[in-house]
């Protein structure tokens, strides 16, 4: 289960699983973003591929007018995905 | 442990219980259990992806072995699909050079120390070992 928060027009709060069944729902919120924004992973408890396509796809959008998200919070399972992943170079986290 | 699963991504659900009891019964430690999880989920995607009309249930199972996680996923009605042969994914590509396709099996790759893929008869059987004493 993902529970999204939309805490201000730039910025989600994610709890639970960012996996592949959570991914659609999640696609339709992050397509919201504009700008730069910040997404709070702490407590996002689990992430797979479906949900870095997610992020992936958002920042490429974004990056296409200046904007960027930037992450917040990862917990170290979840850190040690965006390292294999290599997304730690795509994405500032904080 | 094991259990049969229907070939949906609907099946999510009953497999993260699964999983999840797999980890109370065995036990495993919260990076353990991680590394479970989604690892079932990229193969098991895949799975359904790639051979969605598979007549028949797919089979999961979890074990420890010694001092290592095992698990084993069995398509009993598919077609060939080595994991351990698909290109590599360049994972210091630029944002704009990302594709997001193929970062599952890598990661699947990345996290366990052995991947190993046997078909024969329209079986597909994949077994993943990770030794949980050297990377605790």
């Amino acid at each position: 289960m993902l529970e999204i928060v939309r805490d201000q027009p730039n910025s989600l709060r994610l709890k639970g699983r960012l996996d592949a069944v959570a991914s659609e729902m999640a696609f339709t919120e992050f397509d919201l973003l504009e700008g730069e924004c910040t997404v709070h992973f702490d407590e996002l408890d689990y992430i797979s591929s479906a949900g870095l396509s997610v992020l992936l796809h958002t920042q490429q959008r974004l990056s296409a007018s200046g904007g960027f998200i930037r992450l917040s919070g990862l917990n170290p399972n979840v850190k040690q995905v965006f390292e294999y992943a290599g997304f730690d170079g795509i994405f500032e986290m904080i | 442990m094991q259990q049969h699963f229907g070939r949906n991504i609907s099946e999510m659900g009953p497999i993260v219980a699964f999983l999840d009891e797999a980890v109370r019964d065995l036990p495993l430690d919260s990076k353990a259990a991680f590394v479970l999880h989604m690892v079932v989920e990229e193969l098991y995607t895949n799975m359904v992806k790639y051979n969605g009309e598979g007549a028949d249930d797919i089979l999961i199972g979890v074990a420890l072995e010694n001092d290592s996680l095992v698990i084993e996923l069995v398509d009993f009605d598919s077609k060939p699909f080595d994991y351990s042969q698909r290109e590599e994914v360049d994972v210091t590509a630029s944002l704009h050079e990302r594709k997001p396709g193929g970062l599952g099996i890598h990661l699947v790759k990345r996290f366990m120390d052995e991947v190993n893929y046997q078909y024969k008869d329209r079986k597909t059987h994949i077994k993943l070992v990770k030794n949980l004493k050297t990377n605790a």
